[in-house]
């Protein structure tokens, strides 16, 4: 062994083993509990040991590796790391415990603490009792243990309570009296569809006095829409959904209807398994739906960019980067991100592994930089069933009359009264110019010489300019046999002028890509020929030029004509022929189909390239440095080799009975949803350096639960939501303080502040402001002038905030338009992530922005101030208002204590308006949303007071 | 718990037991917690909000950073990097050897030929602690200044476009989703002034109307570390902190008034149900009342004399102007803000920089070097760091049309300079070299010494270096501030960084 480490003589360590824990007769004095490796012995070494002798081949110190069975045993000249039965023999321990610096472990320059003396204590029992390796726990697959004994038989309503009870049984703690009924429904309500319930189901709840009442209200409350709309939002920040690119331009891009399917998806209980197949790889399942070609909008949810200057190459590895780290996390709980670059420090994931996996996502269709479009391909139409059902109606009726009509004579008619073609001549390309601006670009007189010849086809996109901020002009001869009015298009990345024989016939202004629209226009053309002459002004970015001649008509008059199909001649006869009754109903119908089909949202799809990319171990993770090829495989420590190596069978993989990870990491999520912190506490980690789960069969026991159950999401969280563990009061003991903090053994029922999206939504609710409006185009609420402004740039389309005045304003959060680099103030003050990247727990912190949010913005006001008129118009004395405030801002009644503050505030506050009516006016004054003229303005500003008071109680902003 | 009891200590009003729980509030993830549990026992009362427990590493040099961040690249060629030798060279091609088969972003790659575009701009020659500062003749006051400044012509980076490049040097990663640098700091050293956001970010109207480059709020976010440590947006425009202003008909005794009531019902919730949480959220609404009233005393420049207006030129009498900003970013360093940036866009030159630049520059030199007067002449000087500087360099070629009176620039990674003053930096010098072309980083014999991110190359200085640098003059170890998420502990400078000693005191 000439491991430098190992060099130290040990004469001079035995010594100083002297003290610690370590002889059998010591323990002797109590049984030692048995040591379990996964639990006690693999986070000290990870955490402390496997920088250097873990799983990173590259790093690996003095050849020693314990994160390997084999090798930490090794015999190394008589000297062993582990000898198993052996503490006191093995090198392990005993650099843990040498005071000698050079011989020390961890490094003393490694900038880890020392081993505490409990930790080498753990490590020493293990090993006399054996030093056995186990396999990390959650790349086991979940099994089933028997439900455990407890003391209490009267407290668990179903079997997650006996684990959870066992748990707390061991620690001496006992489970907390369930909840009152009005907290217990507004707790499920806000759990289970992020809104309170309605004073109406809170009188129908305490009125139920039935077996099942509670189990009923879940039932009911899973059976509403707002259920799905509440369970889409954690998993839109797991995939960082968003309406915009997310990088550089960030522009808009349009797949929110991926947004709506998941949340339809949730509503109609989609099984976790279909769910997840469908985002993976939808395209590739046989004859897919367009319900799974919407949902590999998963796929394309990275940020993409399409920046001046941005090296394909390197685009497209970082997206697909992001994939691979995003669906690690999502569904199998494990940072792979690390082993982009190099050999995971503290996971079984070598490089090789990393880039087996980016093999799978690297071969899509989607072009690696976005264009700055809209809709980047592929995408696909999602009409609504009301569009299908109008598109299909105008449909056969258009088929019937083509029917109807004789292919002779309108290709008689046609051949008779259609236009001639205007043909031309070469082309030829002047440029590039170079311009300091795009403005200037566009507007600069060129020197115009050197003509070079170049090839265009009409209908076909030509890019020549080939530079940023610079121009480039075509030209060409029109011959025309005649006199006449000619249409042509022009389309172009970016600006356009077009000028015929001499005089300027066409100018757009516009930063576009080439496809994104045609510009008509129309000129005069003598007979003979005409001079044209385009100048194109390209911004940042690809450039490109397209032109179309004559117009849309004569060119599908001319093809039909052209071809041999009666079909295309009779359309073109009904669609440009004689003013005839049939080809009038027929273009009514065009243009009805036309108008629909412009309001149908399309969305970005994925789509497998028939060729996969060849895929390298990067080195250092850069583009530009690859290494050895690597073919799409699984990580070699899932010990499988998957028959359809593709984003399909991947897919099916993550959700096959096999795999250890997927369903107790979803599982997991939906407990932290539940309970604030997740049965592993660190949820987008499962790998060694994560949090040891507080209770590990519980976890097993739901996760094959839910297997079990059909993959129903709907039934999880009724079970979770209807255990005694869920409804037990919140209310903490100083005991139960001390002796869990965290909460982490459940010995009572969760309290956190609500997430952004609620908090928005329960003010709107209590207002009667909300509208439940589900689906469609983000929408745009008050926002403080300049935000996007001040971060955008000049040419983005985000670039000015442009807020709807219309009553989508009071819209669920959830349909917010997101803006990536520059998400809604409200949203980032309470926590929610910017959705550039994979966040599956947020974190939730107090500031005092929060507080000034709650009490001072505009949404949160006018709610304040249109819940104060409800309250004013709903009762007529103050006691009876007092209760209904109360009623709906908290689900409960005032306490005489809480009655007798407010009310002397309340009398304060009238006497004050009274006093100073224009004050009032400004209260009653904010938002949009209109003033109750009938009433008492002065009792509606004081109202508006008691209204935002609770609105900023603890108690509103938290579920508890 | 009375509210008497909870608000009748101190002038903060807030107990051991309120902030122990108030700190423990900050974060969710286990070490956080713990850092600042054990802190909740040492901190003093009524200043700081605790950081953590093992912070400051040492020493620190500077209380405060302030970054003025020229966004888009500043051409290091026409302001800082002195090439005479170049002007024999116009329009000739640039050498092979030279580029050395550096990679160009793809506005200029596709190019016939590289055209050397010596700066049309003068240069002049101020004395400096060594032998002089070549400063451009659009940068006069910089000039001035020359005495305190520390030049770095050796700054390096490897990202090449713009969104990349900012996020890395602002969060140590090309892709988004870490921490920026003020988020780190935040996190590591806690507030000096709690009733003031510890990171505070700053926009300044830019006289170029069209600045084109973008900025993202990731790049004052916090990542994975708890929101708290975002930086906060002071606004020259409407609230200077978002929602700070009360609602209309709405005066301070009302406020008040609303406040008693919600610490009441709260005292009392908590009374009920034990969560220590809730006394966490009482004193948050305590500060955001005291915050009505500290921020708009600190935004309120017009207390400052005229001198001071002399200083930093009369437009920092308009706000939201860079010359504001840098007077507002003193009056914060006066107040315990620990880390201060300033945005000024559009310096991405590409074509049209002889029109372009001037004006750039304008905007900012008079203010930048007030503000290194300013805290000289105030004392603060020594425990303030001032960073000038983008994200990346641009080339010696010109991109597009080169002529004698105009000419573009693309972007160049390889070198490009920043400077830096006070906050313990050695003052009057320059650091780092490079060739006759100002293309590649050099040794003094004008050898290349080609860098890279294995090892530190002495008379370079990365991104992460100079992140690294600035750390240590905070007193943080850039290698021991980190931060666990998904299993790895994160930090700013990534697996790099050198503190590149050479250049402090």
């Amino acid at each position: 062994m000439k491991s430098v480490k190992f060099v130290v003589p040990l004469g001079s360590l035995v010594l100083l083993i002297a003290g610690v824990v370590l002889a059998p007769a010591q323990k002797a004095a109590k049984a030692p509990r048995k040591i379990d490796f996964n639990k006690d012995i693999r986070p000290i070494l990870s955490e402390n040991c496997f920088k250097c002798h873990g799983p990173d081949a590259k790093f690996i110190k003095g050849d020693l590796r314990l994160s390997d069975e084999k090798d930490a045993k090794k015999d190394r000249d008589g000297e062993f790391a582990i000898l198993p039965g052996n503490a006191k023999e093995s090198l392990l321990i005993q650099r843990a415990i040498s005071n000698e610096k050079s011989a020390q472990m961890p490094p003393p320059d490694s900038g880890l603490p020392r081993l505490s003396p409990d930790q080498v204590k753990l490590l020493s029992e293990w090993i006399n009792q054996g030093g056995k390796y186990e396999k990390h726990w959650a790349l086991v697959p979940p099994k089933l243990s028997e439900l455990p004994k407890v003391k209490n038989q009267n407290w668990a309503r179903n079997d997650i309570d006996r684990f959870v009870l066992a748990k707390m049984e061991e620690r001496g703690l006992t489970p907390a009296p369930e909840a009152d009924k009005p907290t217990l429904l507004r707790r499920a309500s806000l759990a289970l569809t992020g809104l309170a319930p309605t004073t109406d189901e809170l009188n129908n709840f305490l009125g139920d006095s039935a077996p099942g009442a509670y189990e009923r209200a879940v039932d009911r409350l899973q059976s509403s829409e707002r259920y799905g709309e509440h369970e889409a939002r954690y998993w839109l920040d797991a995939v960082r959904y968003g309406d915009t690119h997310g990088l550089h331009l960030d522009n808009e891009r349009s797949i929110y209807p991926y947004r709506d399917w998941v949340v339809n998806a949730f509503n109609k209980d989609l099984p976790f398994d279909k769910f997840a197949l469908w985002q993976l790889a939808g395209d590739m399942l046989p004859n897919p739906t367009r319900e799974m070609k919407v949902a590999t909008g998963y796929v394309r949810m990275n940020p993409t960019t399409n920046e001046g200057g941005s090296i394909e190459e390197e685009v497209l590895v970082r997206n697909t980067f992001d994939r691979v780290d995003t669906t690690s996390t999502v569904f199998l709980g494990l940072s792979v991100g690390c082993a982009k670059c190099h050999d995971h420090k503290y996971d079984p994931i070598s490089q090789k592994d990393y880039y087996g996996l980016y093999a799978f996502f690297n071969s899509t269709k989607d072009a690696p930089l976005d264009g700055n479009n809209l809709l980047p391909p592929p995408v696909i139409a999602d009409p609504t069933p009301a569009q299908e059902a109008l598109l299909e109606a105008a449909q056969s009726r258009m088929t019937q009359i083509e029917r109807g009509t004789d292919a002779s004579r309108a290709r008689k008619w046609l051949t008779t009264n259609a236009p001639p073609l205007v043909k031309t001549t070469d082309w030829q390309f002047c440029g590039p110019f170079r311009r300091g601006s795009f403005e200037e670009t566009f507007n600069s007189e060129e020197k115009l010489e050197n003509w070079k010849p170049i090839k265009i086809t009409p209908g076909v996109a030509v890019q020549a300019i080939n530079a940023n901020l610079s121009n480039g002009y075509f030209r060409t001869k029109l011959v025309s046999d005649r006199d006449q009015l000619f249409e042509f298009g022009v389309s172009s990345d970016d600006g356009i002028r077009v000028w015929i024989n001499g005089k300027l016939v066409h100018s757009n202004f516009v930063s576009r890509g080439v496809t994104q629209g045609i510009d008509p226009v129309k000129a005069e053309l003598r007979k003979g020929e005409n001079e044209l002459l385009v100048k194109v002004a390209n911004g940042s970015g690809p450039d490109g030029f397209m032109i179309t001649l004559g117009s849309e008509a004569v060119n599908r008059i001319d093809a039909a004509l052209k071809g041999n199909d009666p079909l295309k001649v009779v359309q073109a006869y009904l669609q440009y022929g004689p003013e005839a009754k049939e080809c009038i109903e027929y273009r009514k119908l065009i243009a009805q189909k036309i108008l629909t089909e412009k309001d149908i949202p399309q969305t970005l799809i994925a789509e497998e390239m028939e060729k996969p990319r060849p895929a390298f171990v990067l080195n250092r993770g850069e583009y530009d440095q690859r290494k050895e090829q690597v073919s799409r495989q699984l990580p070699d420590v899932f010990e499988t080799k998957l028959p359809e190596p593709n984003r399909l069978g991947l897919a099916k993989w993550l959700i096959d009975e096999r795999n250890p990870l997927t369903t107790r990491v979803f599982v997991n999520r939906v407990w932290l949803q539940h309970f604030g912190t997740g049965i592993v506490k660190t949820a987008e980690d499962f790998g060694n350096q994560g949090e040891w789960p507080s209770h590990p069969e519980l976890l097993d026991y739901i996760s094959i639960k839910f297997r079990k159950d059909g993959f129903s999401v709907k039934k999880l969280h009724k079970l979770i939501v209807t255990s005694a563990t869920f409804r037990q009061s919140s209310a903490v003991t100083a005991e139960k303080l001390q002796k869990d903090p965290e909460n982490r053994l459940v010995c009572r029922g969760p309290k956190f502040r609500l997430d952004a999206e609620v908090l928005r939504d329960r003010v709107l609710q209590a207002s009667g402001l909300l509208l439940q409006r589900q689906y469609g185009h983000g929408f745009k609420p008050y926002q403080p002038a300049g935000l996007w402004e001040e971060v955008a740039q000049s040419a983005s389309n985000t670039k000015d905030y442009v807020q709807d005045v219309d009553p989508s304003i009071y819209r669920r959060t959830l349909y917010l338009f997101w803006k990536r680099t520059s998400p809604h103030p409200v949203m980032s003050t309470f926590d929610a992530p910017t959705r550039e990247a994979c966040l599956v727990r947020r974190p939730r912190t107090n500031t005092p922005l929060q507080a000034l949010t709650t009490m001072n913005e505009p949404a949160f006001f006018e709610a304040a101030r249109k819940f104060g008129e409800k309250i004013v118009g709903t009762k007529s004395t103050d006691e009876s208002r007092m209760d209904f405030a109360f009623r709906t801002a908290l689900s409960r009644k005032p306490s005489q204590k809480e009655r007798t503050i407010l009310m002397g505030s309340l009398k304060r506050y009238q006497k004050m308006f009274s006093e100073r009516p224009q004050d009032a006016a400004g209260v009653i004054q904010t938002g949009l949303a209109p003033v109750d003229r009938k009433q008492d303005f002065v009792d509606q500003a004081a109202w508006s007071l008691i209204a935002s008071t609770l609105f900023n109680l603890d108690e509103f902003l938290t579920q508890h | 718990m009375t509210r008497r009891e909870l608000f009748g200590r101190s002038a903060m009003g807030v107990g051991s037991a309120a902030l122990h729980t108030l700190l423990r509030s900050g974060g969710l993830m286990g070490g956080f917690l713990a850092a600042s549990e054990a802190m909740a026992q040492k901190a003093p009362m009524g200043k700081a909000m605790a950081g953590l427990p093992s912070l400051p590493h040492f020493a620190p040099k500077a209380k405060t950073v302030i970054m003025l961040f020229m966004n888009g690249g500043p051409s290091q060629l026409d302001l800082f990097d002195y090439k005479p030798t170049l002007e024999a060279e116009y329009d000739k091609d640039l050498p092979e050897t030279i580029r050395n088969g550096q990679r160009l972003t793809t506005m200029s790659s596709g190019q016939a030929r590289f055209p050397l575009a010596p700066s049309k701009f003068k240069f002049k020659k101020y004395d400096n602690n060594q032998d002089g500062l070549w400063v451009s003749e659009l940068l006069p006051h910089t000039g001035s200044i020359a005495k305190e400044l520390c030049v770095v012509k050796s700054m390096w980076t490897e990202a090449i476009n713009h969104d990349p490049a900012v996020t890395y040097i602002q969060t140590g990663s090309q892709l988004p989703g870490r921490p920026s640098f003020g988020a780190w700091v935040s996190y590591g050293l806690g507030s000096l002034n709690r009733d003031l956001p510890t990171y505070v970010v700053l926009h300044s109207k830019v006289t170029r109307g069209d600045a084109d480059q973008a900025l993202y709020t990731r790049l004052w976010g916090t990542g994975f570390l708890p929101g708290q440590h975002q930086g906060v947006s002071m606004r020259s425009a409407g609230d200077p902190v978002l929602y700070l202003k009360d609602p209309n008909g709405m005066d301070r005794t009302t406020r008040r008034n609303m406040l008693d009531d919600i610490s009441k019902l709260n005292t009392m919730q908590h009374d009920d149900f034990g969560d220590p949480e809730i006394v966490a959220r009482i004193e948050q609404y305590e500060m955001a009342y005291r915050m009505q009233t500290s921020v708009p005393e600190l935004m309120d420049i017009k207390s400052e004399p005229q001198e001071v207006f002399d200083l930093y030129g009369e437009e920092a009498k308009t706000p939201g102007t860079f010359a504001a900003n840098c007077l507002l970013a003193r009056r914060m360093a006066q107040r315990g803000v620990r880390f201060i940036q300033i945005f000024h866009r559009g310096w991405d030159q590409h074509g049209d920089l002889a029109n372009q630049l001037p004006i750039q520059c304008k905007d900012v030199d008079q203010a930048s070097a007030a503000l290194v007067k300013d805290l000289k002449r105030l004392g603060m000087l020594d425990e303030t760091l001032v960073i000038w500087g983008g994200e990346f360099g641009r080339t010696v070629y010109s991109q597009g049309q080169l002529s004698r009176t105009n000419y573009g620039r693309d972007h160049h990674p390889r070198s490009f300079t920043r400077w830096m003053a006070g906050g313990g930096v050695q003052p009057g010098i320059v650091f780092g070299r490079t060739d006759d072309y100002g293309y590649n980083i050099v040794d003094n014999d004008g050898k290349p010494l080609n860098p890279n991110l294995d090892t530190y190359t002495p008379g370079t200085m990365h991104i992460h270096d100079m992140n690294a640098t600035i750390m240590h003059q905070m007193g943080i170890d850039h290698t021991k501030l980190t931060y666990r998420y998904q299993g790895r502990d994160f930090r700013l400078t990534d697996v790099h960084g050198h503190v590149v000693k050479e250049v402090l005191k």
